[in-house]
């Protein structure tokens, strides 16, 4: 336990050690540091455009098919995410720019289809590792279906759905690159220059900062997240439950 | 008080109960028990709507539940189930402060309710901070009914209630839940699987089997002679005349010619079957009644094992 006790650590050093290496790079004859600087930050910026509406999207799709009522849009949501994971964020971006123009709207369009099936997945994963058993005391002891949401479902997935928020920005900090394709400055630009002036050293730079910043997403969201205390859905004492399980499929079978 | 009126429950094409009528009067204990499938959990989720019924009407203390929000009524029933059901994310006090809290009791009253509730099921005060992963199987389960009782509902459900537990836990368990009903003298519905515990512990047993009410009654009557074949070999199992026996309190049988002098003596509390089993390590046929001036003779108690 000890050795995971600061899982922040790591990533923090890394990105730490890219960014260090980046800025390096700048006094041989790359970008100078304020410039990479403030890329950085628009890079961030439209990261962060572009994973917020998918990790509100894929929240809100995941909350709505695991409710009674949207289960049977389950397959729907499912295919939705699957079909825009599988296209390469460059190609939506290709694709979008002559409906959208140059500039942020193509990426932010990439980087939501992107972001958005991590974000799902891990969200139905999440409730659906709910105990079942916790589930059906919280209605019976009188939870009105949002309360028992808000106080038992959503404290007992947050962990899982956190995971899958990290992925999700970690991705879109990585992928916000491409905006560079449409016109958007990104630390994706110095990569273009570097490839269409056939400088490598542009390219090495535009790379490690780009690798640097998605670190340091990574580490700061696990510093900022609260550390599974216990809550995690498998701990709850495992035999009354594997009982409650047995309970379940009994009912099952009675419908 | 608990009615059912003539119930029925489909889920799809499966009948699960048909037209069961069951009184279940203030302040007893009633067992529902039966087969699995039997629908005798789904008979007691009828109680607190965790299940509709598709036809007739249940009554809670003479209300219709299907004219009652579901929360309120459930919030003033007890719940315990066998796969206990705490919040791993909630300490054991907040646990069983759920159904207070839910009903907008201050902080302080929660507080000297949990410390009241951890007594009443005798849990050491210093677990109340624990999460429920730290508990044993037995002192979850005496959580589990501590947070049943927290708001002191009249009705307590409980669903094999003692069933993931060891034996010796759930000796335990059954004699507390025994006292707290003395005690307390609320409504409750147990449902179970063992033919000893309803024995044991229930005044009214209700006996299920495909959906429907095969027997209820007394347990005593539920093992005699005139009791329906199923109920009795559920109930009874090998020995239903010793089952019954020991239902029955020997001063039932107690006749009015006194003892012979140096007749072995029965304890004031004691059962026919207590009585025939020291007839058969004394080999004396008849016995002294502590308290009691007649005499037990064997004759007059083999007559009320039927």
């Amino acid at each position: 336990m000890r050795a995971i006790a600061h899982p922040w650590l790591a990533p923090l050093l890394l990105a730490a050690l890219l960014w260090a290496l980046a800025f390096g790079l700048a006094g041989v004859g790359a970008l100078p540091a304020r410039r990479l600087a403030g890329l950085a930050g628009i890079h961030a910026g439209l990261a962060l455009a572009g994973v917020v509406p998918a990790a509100l999207l894929g929240l809100l799709l995941g909350v709505a098919v695991t409710r009674k009522m949207g289960r049977p849009l389950r397959p729907a949501a499912d295919a939705l995410a699957a079909a825009a994971q599988a296209v390469p964020p460059v190609v939506v971006v290709a694709l979008a720019v002559p409906a959208m123009g140059f500039g942020w709207g193509p990426v932010v369009l990439a980087l939501l289809l992107y972001g958005l099936m991590p974000v799902l997945r891990a969200t139905v994963a999440a409730l659906e590792a709910v105990p079942p058993d916790a589930l059906l005391a919280a209605t019976a002891l009188g939870y009105t279906p949002f309360g028992r949401f808000r106080e038992v479902e959503a404290p007992l997935a947050f962990p899982l759905v956190l995971d899958g928020l990290r992925v999700a920005l970690v991705l879109g900090v990585a992928t916000a690159a491409v905006g560079a394709l449409a016109g958007a400055a990104t630390l994706g630009t110095p990569i273009v220059l570097g490839l269409q002036n056939q400088n490598q050293l542009l390219v090495l730079q535009g790379a490690a900062a780009t690798a640097a910043l998605a670190f340091a997403a990574e580490g700061v969201l696990l510093a900022l997240a609260p550390s599974a205390r216990g809550v995690s859905a498998g701990a709850a004492s495992a035999r009354p439950e594997a009982v409650g399980q047995a309970k379940a499929v009994e009912y099952k079978a009675v419908e | 008080m608990i009615r059912f009126k003539a119930v029925g429950v489909r889920f799809g094409a499966t009948e699960a109960l048909a037209d069961v009528s069951v009184t279940v009067e203030t302040g007893v204990l009633c067992a529902l028990v039966g087969p699995s499938g039997s629908g005798k959990s789904t008979l007691m989720r009828l109680v607190n709507r965790l299940i509709a019924p598709s036809s007739g009407q249940v009554l809670v203390r003479g209300a219709d539940v299907m004219a009652q929000p579901a929360p309120a009524l459930r919030r003033s029933i007890g719940y315990v189930m066998q796969s206990i059901g705490l919040f791993p994310h909630r300490s054991v006090a907040e646990n069983i402060a759920t159904v207070p809290r839910l009903l907008g009791w201050p902080a302080p009253r929660r507080k000297a309710r949990v410390a009241e509730l951890l007594a009443l099921v005798q849990l050491d005060p210093g677990l109340a901070t624990r999460r429920p992963a730290a508990l044993s199987g037995g002192q979850a389960q005496r959580v589990g009914l501590a947070r049943a009782l927290a708001a002191d509902p009249d009705i307590l459900l409980m669903d094999e209630p003692f069933g993931a537990v060891d034996p010796l836990t759930r000796r335990d368990l059954r004699a507390e839940l025994r006292r707290i009903h003395a005690e307390t003298g609320k409504t409750i519905l147990l449902v179970t699987h063992d033919p000893e515990e309803a024995l044991e512990l229930a005044s009214q047993i209700v006996v299920l089997r495909h959906g429907r009410v095969v027997a209820d009654g007394a347990p005593a009557a539920l093992v005699g002679s005139t009791a329906p074949a199923f109920a009795r070999a559920l109930l009874g199992g090998e020995q239903p005349g010793l089952r019954r026996l020991s239902l029955v309190p020997a001063r039932e049988a107690l006749a009015a010619a006194p003892a012979p002098e140096g007749a072995p003596r029965l304890a004031a509390g004691a059962s026919l079957a207590d009585a025939l089993s020291r007839m058969a390590e004394t080999g004396a046929a008849v016995l002294a009644l502590e308290g009691e001036a007649g005499s037990l003779r064997l004759a007059a108690i083999l007559e009320r094992g039927r």
